[in-house]
């Protein structure tokens, strides 16, 4: 159990850096934009209740926003996906008896249902977060192109850091 | 009683979700950049020292742009100095004949040299934040420009870093006007490339060509006036018959942003007064007349 917290603690220090320091300035054709830090929200026990998931959810969310002066953005985003994470779940793996380990991987629920359940995750953030962007400008194909391509991006750098931690297990 | 304990804790998830909502849209809809508090933006200690970190080992990369600026801007001044002193010699013959009096306006602003640690210029509201804040004697509210012009304003200041908004933020407008005109219009960022602008409100009377040197005004006592902020790309249709709105290339490269200066003026206090119009309290000379 501590060294599952010890664990998420570091993980959430080390992606809101990754984030705020490298990922904030990647902006891959003027659209494209990783929002990495949901990987912890992605990677939070399946177990675990539900006012746990928000709070930590609006943490990170909160953390990202100060250093990356979004004010409320992301944590607005990250609550609202921390609601949506149980049922995206849920939608591709009816049974939840069937994990041994609460915390989803691809080892525990199989590759292309966590790879599903990530892209889809991916989606929802992006599409909110872009949403909320919207509020400034409103340029509606420009919104979807930054949709889509913020997905696809976030989608293969979140597969990229898990194939690169789990394997050394 | 128990009932209530029940109910409270069945649907406790809804409250926290409830709460995180709330909290979360109070801080996003509150939109006015100057109401921000200092732990809430990237000014506060933890935020600016890892920025401090990060810059200090980023900083070198754009180096050999921000050289070519430097270089590009020296050559200009170097111009700049043999005019003036061909213009000093001419003066200075002239003065044998004429007493002469120079404007004493001008040493009112002073500058102070602060370093880029974040930046960004990729979002719909961009900030940028420096190393140096009040303890250097930045305040908020002071404009701030680099070597090639206008990178924006003090907004946040904490004791050694301040928080910027930048020229791309739709709540920063500037006060501009073209070169050798003095009809002045608004300039602000539409949130389509970071090197363009919109100037809006120019009159239409104004006749502009496409490479026009756009400059502040010195209407808001932020800048001095003729700092350049960019050139005229073109004309787009603006919804009002009234004003002419321009497309600005921005001179200031925000990509590569890394020293800039922050432009402290001394009488911005009384500047500030004369504008709310309240009467000042160390005015020893008050009109008496009755």
């Amino acid at each position: 159990m501590a060294k599952e917290i010890i664990k998420f603690a570091l993980m959430f220090v080390a992606l809101t850096l990754c984030q705020v320091v490298v990922f904030n300035h990647i902006c891959l054709f003027g659209v494209a934009i990783p929002l990495v830090f949901i990987y912890f929200i992605v990677k939070l026990p399946v177990t675990l209740g539900i006012s746990w998931v928000m709070t930590l959810s609006f943490l990170i969310g909160l953390t990202v926003d100060v250093m990356s002066n979004t004010q409320g953005m992301n944590a607005l985003a990250c609550t609202l996906l921390a609601v949506t994470r149980l049922p995206v779940l849920h939608l591709y793996m009816p049974r939840q008896d069937a994990i041994s380990n609460p915390e989803p991987s691809m080892r525990t629920l199989g590759a292309a249902i966590f790879m599903k359940y990530a892209l889809t995750l991916s989606a929802v953030y992006c599409t909110l977060f872009f949403s909320i962007e919207a509020f400034a400008f409103f340029t509606p194909m420009r919104m979807l192109l930054k949709i889509v391509s913020s997905t696809l991006l976030t989608f293969i750098v979140i597969m990229a850091i898990d194939g690169f931690t789990t394997s050394r297990r | 009683m128990r009932n209530l304990l029940n109910f409270f804790l069945r649907y406790s998830a809804w409250f926290v979700f409830i709460f995180y909502v709330v909290l979360s849209c109070w801080l996003l809809f509150n939109k006015n950049p100057y109401q921000h508090h200092v732990y809430l933006t990237s000014a506060n200690s933890v935020a600016s020292g890892i920025y401090d970190v990060t810059s200090n080992i980023t900083s070198y990369i754009g180096l050999r742009d921000i050289n070519e600026d430097l270089q590009r801007r020296n050559a200009a001044l170097e111009s700049e100095v043999i005019m003036l002193r061909q213009e000093t010699r001419r003066l200075n013959q002239a003065i044998m004949q004429d007493s002469m009096r120079t404007l004493d306006s001008i040493g009112r602003y002073e500058f102070v040299i602060a370093t880029v640690i974040n930046n960004s210029v990729i979002r719909p509201y961009n900030y940028i934040t420096i190393d140096k804040g009040s303890a250097d004697g930045i305040g908020p509210e002071m404009g701030v420009m680099d070597q090639n012009g206008v990178v924006g304003v003090t907004n946040v200041v904490a004791g050694h870093h301040a928080r910027i908004i930048s020229l791309l933020n739709p709540n920063f407008r500037l006060s501009c006007k073209l070169r050798g005109n003095d009809a002045f219009g608004s300039l602000v960022w539409d949130g389509i490339s970071p090197s363009e602008a919109l100037l809006e409100e120019l009159p239409k009377q104004v006749k502009f060509h496409k490479g026009d040197t756009v400059i502040t005004s010195g209407y808001s006592a932020m800048f001095p006036e003729g700092i350049p902020v960019g050139t005229v790309l073109g004309s787009t249709r603006g919804e009002d018959d009234n004003f002419h709105t321009l497309r600005i290339r921005l001179l200031t490269d925000f990509t590569t942003l890394s020293t800039v200066k922050v432009i402290s003026n001394r009488d911005i206090v009384e500047i500030k007064e004369v504008e709310t119009d309240q009467p000042r309290a160390a005015s020893g000379a008050t009109p008496t007349n009755q």
